[in-house]
């Protein structure tokens, strides 16, 4: 049962940062690598305002304008001073790396006995008793789908459009008058900031900070898009949105059933990469069909 | 069609993995998790000394007691999933040892009933598990390998009467690091002694920083830091090449190649928590009263082979005085 809720919680936090990678890697074509470092960035963030003594509902909106300030960095890097997409990537994760020690002020900071958006009066009061075990994965959840909806909803505004378009085919942005630069801008500030949401969200489901949270979360947003994009390509009902945080739980889950299987822990990534592999092989044999259900995934 | 087979042929191979990782032993006994951070000869030993501690009070692994290992692979991830998991399977306690892994296995059992005993944890303090007074925050105690800060000064400056200057590489984002090098810039004037540090922020870092430490102090001394241990090898041979010896701070640090060293021995650590670890299975006490402890008298090491490779002589009594030494140099 903790195990099931575990997966549930971790996987829906990281599906919020998969939703991020899922803007810049999907729709923008850009291999966003500043994942790594905004991720931990949002959590250094969250720790430091909570330690200051902030109210714990001021650290979403928070660590989501700080990621935004994140991606635009990238932006500018890559777009007005010309750097490839990747190493301006690399260059901002590795920047931030110091970043997040100043903020967070050192490599490790416990919340334990402060309030978080899970643990506060409020909250507390809302789910008396033996309802207290499900408080964080609905709050959780709730976040979840909120960043959704909201992302669903963008997705439709004529920015949206114009977001979509650059990674499709940008000579049609430009000869509708729109500076290309700025939309991919817009949209690494975005994704980062949805990341930086995420590492907020679990620092406080953990009630600590680590320095290397941040290690490896570009390659679990990366599977968890993939993985939710290609497994629920035909199930026309759910929106993409919805697959890739689906493919991020999905993800986790299977993490967790190799721990709770008693599989040696140092054969897990192996293992994960198989299951990578063989939902790859596997969509990929669909997707022979028509170029239509190849779009799909875009649209 | 190949593909589908070739996919379904993994897909067999990984559920009979899974299967073949199912069949543990039975329930009756009692059932301890421990969540190891990662894979490190240190804390092999504290784990392997945990084991001896609680056999010694009669919980022996595989006759009354059934031992959940998991390694987090240095990836906090995996160690908040770890004690969840323990957790679902309620084990009867958990065993964390080194400090992201005490942090999240408390974070996991807050609201259960689920001891957690920990083990090489520097400063359960900062790391928010124990009050200033030592006692704990809730259900949760253990043994802090805090590092013996003054001994070890004591025996630089009796190994090198004349020394001046002592090089501390560290690890900014390591805070056990970052705490004992403030003990040591606090403690080095009572014994004469001026601290140089160097931060690094990986372990490529490391040899550059050694052989730009070894022209500017006299001797070097080692924390517990993984990063800069896990590349001892460059640091030892940047320092011999100037001449100048390198201090250690466990024993395995002083059979790789270090002179000497003031250490914890981190299998008696993990007795001492095994044993703590049996109190709170029997029921004589519970860890939410047990204030954590720590090794009263570190122990000294000595590597002869070492002190000959640079030329140092060695205190005659050390031959006596330490609790074991090496006359040549294991690099595993």
């Amino acid at each position: 049962m903790a195990l099931l809720l575990s997966v549930l919680e971790q996987g829906m936090i990281y599906g919020i940062l998969a939703l991020g990678v899922y803007i810049t890697y999907k729709i923008l074509d850009f291999p966003d690598l500043t994942v790594d470092g905004s991720f931990p960035f949002g959590a250094a963030l969250t720790v430091r305002l909570i330690t200051m003594g902030m109210p714990p509902i001021v650290t979403l909106p928070a660590a989501f304008l700080g990621g935004a300030l994140v991606g635009v960095c990238t932006g500018v890097i890559h777009v007005k001073m010309k750097v490839r997409d990747l190493l301006s990537g690399i260059i901002m994760m590795t920047g931030l790396y110091t970043v997040n020690l100043w903020v967070a002020g050192t490599g490790y900071v416990a919340i334990f006995n402060r309030e978080t958006i899970f643990d506060n009066d409020a909250v507390n009061a809302f789910f008396p008793g033996a309802a207290g075990r499900l408080k964080t994965a609905v709050i959780i959840l709730l976040i979840t789908l909120g960043v959704k909806y909201l992302l669903d909803w963008y997705m439709g505004t004529k920015s949206g459009f114009l977001l979509r378009a650059v990674g499709d085919n940008d000579t049609i942005v430009t000869s509708l008058g729109v500076d290309k630069g700025l939309v991919k801008i817009v949209g690494l500030s975005i994704a980062n900031g949805l990341v930086s949401l995420s590492g907020c969200i679990y620092a406080q489901q953990q009630r600590s900070f680590e320095i290397s949270i941040g290690t490896g979360a570009v390659v679990i947003g990366l599977a968890s898009v993939i993985m939710g994009t290609s497994l629920f390509k035909r199930v026309t009902l759910l929106r993409v949105t919805s697959s890739v945080v689906l493919g991020s739980v999905l993800y986790k889950g299977c993490v967790a059933l190799a721990m709770f299987a008693g599989i040696d822990a140092n054969a897990i990534k192996l293992i994960t990469s198989v299951l990578f592999l063989v939902i790859l092989v596997v969509s990929m044999d669909r997707r022979k069909g028509s170029l239509s259900q190849r779009r799909q995934h875009i649209t | 069609m190949k593909k589908k087979s070739l996919a379904a042929i993994m897909a067999m191979v990984l559920c009979t993995a899974i299967l073949a990782g199912c069949g543990d032993g039975g329930k009756d006994g009692i059932t301890v998790g421990i969540s190891q951070f990662a894979v490190h000869g240190s804390l092999d030993n504290c784990r392997e000394g945990f084991l001896a501690g609680l056999a010694e009070e009669g919980f022996v692994e595989g006759e009354n007691l059934t031992v959940e290992y998991v390694n987090a692979q240095a990836d906090t991830g995996t160690s908040a999933m770890t004690a969840d998991n323990f957790v679902s399977k309620k084990v009867d306690m958990i065993c964390a040892i080194a400090t992201p892994t005490a942090m999240t296995a408390y974070n996991s059992t807050m609201n259960t009933e689920i001891p957690v005993i920990y083990t090489a944890v520097s400063d359960p303090v900062e790391a928010g598990l124990a009050n200033a007074d030592g006692t704990p925050v809730g259900n949760i105690t253990g043994t802090s390998d805090a590092l013996a800060v003054e001994a070890q000064l004591q025996m630089i400056r009796e190994i090198l009467p004349d020394a001046k200057k002592i090089g501390i590489i560290y690890t900014t984002s390591e805070a056990n690091s970052i705490s004992t090098v403030a003990s040591y810039e606090e403690a080095s004037p009572k014994y004469g002694f001026e601290i140089v540090t160097t931060g690094v922020t990986a372990m490529s870092e490391v040899p550059l920083a050694a052989a730009d430490m070894a022209t500017k102090v006299d001797c070097i001394t080692n924390l517990t830091d993984n990063t800069v241990v896990s590349a001892l090898q460059s640091v030892l041979e940047e320092a011999n090449k100037a001449n100048i010896p390198v201090f250690g701070s466990e024993v395995e640090q002083v059979r790789a190649g270090c002179v000497a060293s003031m250490g914890l021995e981190y299998y008696e650590l993990g007795r001492q928590t095994g044993k703590m670890a049996a109190m709170v299975l029997r029921g004589d006490a519970k860890a939410s009263e047990m204030k954590f402890e720590v090794i009263s008298e570190p122990s000294l090491y000595v590597n002869y082979a070492a002190a000959e490779k640079i030329g140092l002589e060695l205190p005659a009594h050390y031959a006596e005085d330490a609790y074991q030494s090496f006359d040549e140099i294991l690099v595993h």
